[in-house]
């Protein structure tokens, strides 16, 4: 097992310096400099060309990607243009924001998805099958931002009951308070600023697992082993939860891991409209500016998480089925 | 795991119970809810659409870095409702001759930091933003400043290479303490001698500014000033009328203002702003180089119509380069009215006649045909444009549109990859900064190539020239002339929005924007 993981993390090593280059290239390509951003409409010419050698855009971009190349393999992410900080900082500031919508909108979706998802199978072709299948097909043709700003409108203008942008304290400090000081007031306000985005994220993610785990769970309540167990007198019950629902997780823990995946790249659309200063703001905002360092370390760091979490739900493969093993 | 997932759940639980349970009283729920952080009590909670690039008043080129660096820092001057210089860190000043301006400074004033402000600081900072290692964006607009002296420890003397009229209106940038500056962490950190001190900066999403009781005019009425970024308009509207937000300005939809505007809670100011949308024409452009098709383009904008229907009456319809808010605006330029019938007249005079009877116009087997080009950031110049095209393809242009995004659309205009092309021009404190770059043929913003040895001759004029009737007679003349060639062609005067809780008092809507009113404004309970 060891070996295994082992053997998995040196294979990211290609596939990273691979999405370097990928990004790096991309991102020289297109048209637009740090330089035309940072001294703005009013510059001369000559003092965008000037900034421009300073910055060391005017090398040749062979040089430009080697320098870059040598940089991250010494875990170098660079300084940021427009920033002057180093990038590993800028990210690891941004990473808690989006780790923690990430999370919180993966738990609404299962909150929502498994009941849902099983009720529909269980129940197959009756109303309750019709009305989940209704919520799935609804909340994926829903566009996002649309869906928050409606959640904007309607609890926080309307009703008042959650903030209508921004992030509390990290969680984590809430933790902290509430363990030190025995409040639950940081926590709670942390909590309530999380909440709308990550049900608006949420509710655009259950409905494809819950697709996902109604099929699965269509299937397997057709298999032989399912039909004994009944004629043996098992309680439905158990039947469903405990011998087929862990069945059916397999497909349902790939289709959850890759939208995990996805979050953790920061849920660009969300995060700019309740102004969740995660990475998916920091990469728009840094693309916007073309401050091509964050945006580098950005596409990086993204890679990694999912590359990451791809190994996980690989791992718990064989946790869930043990037929699965990874020698 | 059973047990983790349940606790979460129990957790989620209990937050949606108790937020229903506190929906009751919204607002004092929001206002402790936002940020978790120190934010109750004496607060004015702004919310503004970008995070600042830097806080360093000399490098400030976005309109967040702005109203971070105008409560923080003071000019020399601060410019009124009306664009004139008014003593702010400099007391009085004189010109004993058109080359000089000798400044006599406050001397009461001090740093955040506890440091005197002297003549010294002001030398510091001139000489950095015309240092041309440093990269200070508006370094263009101090150039033909020779040299800051420093007379004594509280008079600084400003001597130009040439006169400079424009010049006072620059004076307003905040001056920075040359102890600190030099230091490589200044633009997060910034010290300056304004009305507040920045106490936290969270990265895009909130700054936090305290009072700072020895400002020289007097102690702020607001103890705490915090600034949100709420990148989406639509959100940022809402922020407002959630209670999250007390004060929100431009940019905002247009379509949102009437709604905040028939609420009793909220006071809507609407300005015109210090900015206009133009069209850039492009001579160097065989098509758009020809004068009958400028011409015939101009005579096809429905200015009324983009202006009423696409901005919602926000913005005016524009009529020449020189800005309503300027006292340089003259009513005597009209510019070239919306009737399509005389547009195809123009275009048929030129030669462009529909041969084929494809709705085409041809000349010499060569098709009428236009790009417009535009940047994806403003919703309303996508539309606008678009609406454009159909204006045009209907006088028998065929036309096309192609849209940006602001890094790559700014590299087409500089590097002239473009016919005609929907932008604009904001902070146009004086002509100068309106005409002189946009229309010089040296001019560093001539985009288009525009050249008129006349219109050249104006603007050097209108530059030296230190009265500002005779300033205004000049200027006149020359948009007068870019108007006609239409080097531009003026769509729209850029409108200024400002909406807050009507609680709010004291707070004095600028035309540029500027939040230096803050220092007086309070919310009364």
């Amino acid at each position: 097992m060891k070996k295994y993981i082992l053997r998995r993390l040196l294979q990211l090593i290609p596939v990273l310096l691979g999405i370097a280059v990928i990004s790096f290239l991309l991102l020289h390509m297109i048209p637009g400099d740090p330089a035309t951003v940072l001294l703005g409409q009013e510059a001369t010419p000559e003092e965008i060309e000037r900034l421009q050698e300073n910055l060391g855009l005017n090398d040749p971009l062979p040089v430009q990607l080697f320098n870059y190349l040598g940089s991250i393999v010494t875990f170098d992410l660079g300084t940021s243009i427009f920033r002057g900080e180093e990038v590993s900082t800028i990210i690891l500031t941004a990473l808690p924001a989006t780790i923690e919508l990430a999370v919180c909108s993966l738990l609404i979706s299962l909150i929502i998805a498994v009941p849902l998802g099983i009720i529909a199978a269980v129940r197959q072709n009756t109303f309750l099958d019709y009305f989940s299948m209704f919520f799935a097909q609804l909340g994926i043709s829903m566009p996002v931002f649309w869906l928050g700003v409606l959640l904007i409108m309607g609890f926080s203008v309307h009703l008042g009951w959650f903030p209508s942008f921004g992030r509390g304290e990290p969680l984590t400090e809430g933790f902290i308070h509430l363990f030190t000081t025995g409040s639950f007031s940081v926590l709670f306000a942390s909590l309530k600023h999380l909440f709308l985005p990550a049900l608006s994220l949420g509710v655009m993610g259950s409905a494809m697992i819950t697709r996902m785990i109604r099929s699965t769970m269509i299937e397997v309540l057709d298999m032989d082993y399912i039909r004994t167990m009944r004629a043996g007198g098992t309680i439905e019950f158990l039947i469903v939860m405990k011998y087929a629902f862990r069945n059916a997780l397999l497909p349902v823990i790939t289709i959850v891991g890759l939208q995990f995946g996805n979050l953790l790249g920061g849920a660009i659309v969300t995060e700019t409209i309740f102004g969740w200063p995660g990475l998916g703001s920091l990469v728009i905002s840094s693309i916007s500016q073309r401050d091509f360092p964050i945006v580098q370390g950005v596409v990086l760091t993204i890679a990694l998480l999912f590359a990451l979490v791809n190994l996980i739900v690989d791992l718990l493969y064989a946790r869930i089925n043990p037929k699965i093993r990874h020698n | 795991m059973k047990k983790i997932f349940a606790g979460i759940l129990v957790l989620f639980v209990a937050v949606v119970l108790a937020a229903c349970s506190g929906g009751d009283d919204s607002a004092t729920e929001s206002s402790n809810g936002n940020g978790g952080s120190n934010v109750s009590g004496d607060v004015i909670r702004v919310g503004l659409d970008v995070d600042p690039g830097t806080m360093d008043p000399r490098l400030a080129n976005d309109s967040s870095a702005s109203r971070v660096t105008e409560i923080v820092f003071d000019g020399l001057v601060e410019l009124d409702e009306n664009l004139v210089p008014q003593p702010a860190l400099a007391e009085s000043w004189e010109n004993p001759d058109e080359l000089t301006y000798i400044f006599h400074l406050r001397e009461d004033v001090t740093f955040h930091d506890g440091e005197p402000f002297t003549a010294d600081d002001v030398k510091f900072t001139f000489d950095s933003i015309l240092d041309e290692s440093f990269n200070a964006p508006y370094r263009s607009l101090y150039e033909p400043i020779e040299s800051v002296n420093v007379v004594d420890e509280y008079t600084v003397e400003i001597k130009t290479s040439e006169p400079y009229a424009p010049l006072l209106s620059y004076l307003n940038i905040g001056i920075v303490p040359e102890h600190l500056a030099d230091n490589a962490d200044f633009a997060n950190n910034p010290v300056g001698t304004g009305p507040y001190k920045m106490t936290d900066w969270k990265r895009g999403s909130e700054i936090h500014f305290e009072a700072n009781a020895e400002y020289f005019n007097g102690e702020p009425a607001t103890e705490k000033i915090v600034y949100y970024i709420i990148p989406d308009n639509t959100t940022r509207v809402s922020a407002l009328e959630a209670g999250d937000i007390d004060l929100l300005h431009s940019p905002v939809s247009p379509q949102d203002i009437g709604r905040i505007e028939s609420d009793d809670r909220f006071v809507v100011h609407q300005t015109t702003g210090l900015g206009h949308t133009y069209l850039n024409f492009n001579f160097e452009d065989p098509t758009i180089g020809e004068e009958a098709v400028r011409v015939a383009i101009s005579h096809a904008v429905n200015k009324e119509s983009i202006a009423n229907d696409i901005y919602a009456g926000m913005d005016q319809p524009g009529k020449s380069p020189l800005i309503p808010s300027s006292w340089a605006y003259t009513d005597a330029i009209e510019g070239y009215e919306y009737n399509p019938e005389l547009a195809q007249s123009v275009l048929e005079d030129a030669g462009w006649v529909d041969e084929d009877g494809d709705g085409i116009r041809e000349r010499d087997g060569n098709k009428l045909s236009v790009v417009l080009k535009t940047h994806t950031e403003d919703p309303n110049r996508m539309q606008a444009v678009e609406f454009l095209q159909y204006e045009l393809q209907s006088i028998g242009i065929d036309t096309s549109v192609e849209t940006q995004e602001w890094p790559s659309f700014q590299e087409s205009m500089q590097t002239g990859d473009y016919q005609v092309a929907l932008l604009g021009w904001l902070n146009l404190v004086d002509p100068d900064r309106a005409m002189f770059n946009q229309f010089h043929s040296e001019g560093g913003s001539n985009y288009g190539s525009y050249s008129n040895p006349e219109v050249d001759e104006l603007l050097e004029k209108g530059r030296t020239t230190i009265d500002q009737n005779e300033r205004a007679e000049i200027y006149a003349q020359a948009a007068k002339i870019v108007t006609e060639e239409v080097a531009y062609n003026v769509v729209l005067y850029q409108g200024y929005v400002v909406m807050h809780v009507k609680e709010l008092e004291g707070f004095t809507v600028h035309p540029g924007g500027y939040f230096k009113s803050l220092r007086d404004a309070k919310i009364n309970n």
